[in-house]
């Protein structure tokens, strides 16, 4: 309700003609002043209505979710049958130890975020950089603006986008036929070369735009002084640049390898059987009637567990980083 | 800096651009050959594919179809971040780093866990795979990202502005009204954007959630599991320039407001 009013309100006080005042007969009208006793009679209904509902909000649908997980995750079985004793086991996590066919995916996926979270820097670092640094400031919008285009289509168009760049009658295979530097396709695709190639193309931007904000932010003042100071061009940007520009790779870091685990789509359609990620490992679990469903949970929690370690850990390093240097 | 590293970082960025926009450009060609069979190179060139989505009246509903979960999940998502928003911007209370923390959770949680989370409670409080399960997913999901834009807004709302309404005699919901919320304008409009974006973009969660009608990109997902066509391109495409226009409308009248505004 309160976004449509809005531009309604915009209006009635751009115009701000002396009309019949749509405000006052609002702030006279029995269902606002009813509503107003309803809210203000007293400071603590004021609270519990004002904080108390969005508390309720935060409290079941955002924790809610994961902490039914998390119960899931240690029932014996979910649903539970009718005349079934429950009980709480550790069997769901323990079943991930057991079976490399469970385990192998799950360091593959991590290997592979932290691969994409490297690459995905030193791609989109000098790209920042210019922006930031060497491009006029009326232009940056506009650069920035045609660089964040292909970021709003979704990711699976991107990913089909992908196939057919790397597919055998793809494109690179055609031109580098046609080059010559090559008799028979190289099969790019359903590996995990081709896996990496799509997740970088959709988790550049979030490794970007940190770096555009934090490069900047940086005054020009800063690396003039160093330069007064006798410092070459290497030693200014090792020196100087970089460090003031680690707050924006480490908050980069944390979102693309957070993110570049949870595709799930991408390494559906790009993988093959030697690239599966933990992703579908865990649908797996999801596709059938439910009855595995406790596994699956195990296995979701294990993934955001070390995945959250994993980014407080490179949050930290950073920190800790930045620290040091300044 | 000299001239060098100068051309070299345009070169960088330039390639960096193309690399961004050949995928797309290439599958947007695609959409044209004249075959069921995908790949270069392209001899005979069609309209067929692309007059053939609109057409189809399966292909047409299901872009009905997310539009519409894109929308009202939007609502949702606006209402509630905005009403957060507000709150984490009120004071300096206890709990509100707490607070904070819970508001951002389902943006920070991976794509798939977020979905698998959505599933196993969304059956915890009877909600059956379908619309109404993506909705309510989609909307948690995009809270958090318009509380962040609200708040960065709110954060540059002159006290002045309220001292003076509650001086000429405005309750809090009056002054909330006329001045809060059309300062928030660019704010709402801007986050109303980025939600329809990923409502309408979302894979993993409609997925997870949708009952027998599949939103667009499941629809396109199930498609290129049995196989590549130029339909598939087509159906891309339009989804591709939807978005596309959607995103340079908006961030062309999210500066005009905020020139306005200022």
């Amino acid at each position: 309700m309160t976004n449509k009013r809005g531009p309604t309100t915009a209006k009635a006080i751009s115009k701000n003609t002396g009309k019949p005042p749509f405000w006052g007969r609002v702030a006279t009208s029995p269902t606002y002043q009813g509503l107003c006793a309803l809210i203000f009679t007293s400071p603590r209904r004021q609270f519990l209505i004002l904080a108390g509902l969005p508390l309720l909000y935060l409290l079941t649908q955002h924790l809610g979710p994961m902490l039914q997980m998390l119960r899931v995750s240690l029932m014996d079985a979910y649903p539970v049958a009718p005349g079934h004793e429950g009980y709480v086991t550790l069997e769901n996590f323990g079943r991930f130890f057991n079976e490399p066919v469970f385990w192998k995916p799950f360091f593959r996926t991590l290997i592979f975020a932290a691969a994409i979270t490297v690459v995905t820097l030193i791609i989109t670092y000098p790209v920042a950089y210019y922006l930031a640094r060497h491009v006029k400031r009326d232009h940056q919008m506009v650069l920035l603006l045609l660089v964040l285009i292909p970021f709003w289509t979704g990711e699976i168009v991107r990913t089909y986008a992908i196939m057919i760049l790397l597919g055998n009658n793809g494109a690179i295979n055609l031109a580098l036929k046609f080059l010559g530097f090559i008799d028979r396709p190289i099969p790019f695709m359903y590996t995990g070369f081709s896996v990496s190639v799509g997740l970088i193309y959709l988790t550049a931007l979030y490794m970007l735009l940190p770096l555009y904000s934090a490069l900047e932010k940086l005054s020009k003042n800063v690396t003039e002084a160093a330069a007064d100071l006798g410092a070459g061009p290497w030693t200014r940007f090792w020196r100087v640049t970089l460090p003031m520009s680690l707050e924006g790779i480490g908050s980069g870091s944390v979102l693309v390898f957070l993110i570049s685990t949870g595709y799930y789509g991408t390494p559906v359609l790009l993988g093959g059987p030697n690239s599966t990620v933990f992703a579908e490992t865990i649908a797996g679990f999801f596709h059938n009637a439910g009855d595995e469903w406790p596994t699956g949970a195990a296995f979701a929690m294990i993934m955001f567990v070390a995945a959250l370690a994993v980014a407080g850990g490179l949050n930290r390093l950073f920190n800790a980083l930045r620290k040091g240097d300044t | 800096m000299n001239r060098n590293t100068r051309t070299a970082l345009s070169c960088v960025f330039w390639a960096f651009v193309v690399y961004l926009f050949v995928p797309l450009i290439l599958m947007i060609v695609m959409g044209f050959k004249d075959s069921k069979f995908i790949g270069f190179p392209i001899r005979s060139w069609t309209l067929d594919w692309y007059l053939g989505v609109f057409d189809d009246a399966e292909v047409l509903q299901t872009f009905v179809y997310s539009i519409l979960i894109a929308v009202v999940s939007t609502l949702i998502s606006v209402l509630i971040g905005t009403w957060l928003a507000v709150l984490l911007n009120a004071q300096k209370f206890l709990g509100r780093a707490i607070i904070y923390g819970l508001m951002i959770l389902p943006a920070l949680v991976p794509g798939i866990i977020s979905a698998i989370a959505f599933r196993i409670y969304a059956r915890l409080l009877g909600i059956e795979p379908g619309m109404g399960a993506i909705i309510w997913a989609h909307a948690i999901h995009n809270v958090p990202f318009v509380t962040l834009v609200v708040m960065a807004r709110l954060s540059t709302l002159p006290q002045s502005m309220m001292d003076a309404a509650r001086d000429l005699g405005a309750d809090p919901l009056m002054t909330f009204m006329r001045i809060t919320l059309p300062y928030l304008t660019p704010a709402l409009i801007g986050g109303s954007i980025f939600c329809l974006l990923l409502s309408f973009d979302d894979f993993v969660r409609s997925f997870f959630l949708g009952g027998y009608d599949p939103t667009l990109p499941v629809l396109i997902f199930a498609m290129l599991r049995s196989g590549m066509s130029p339909e598939i391109n087509a159906i891309s495409t339009v989804a591709l320039i939807l978005t596309a226009a959607l995103g340079i409308w908006a961030e062309r009248s999210s500066r005009r407001l905020k020139r306005e505004n200022k």
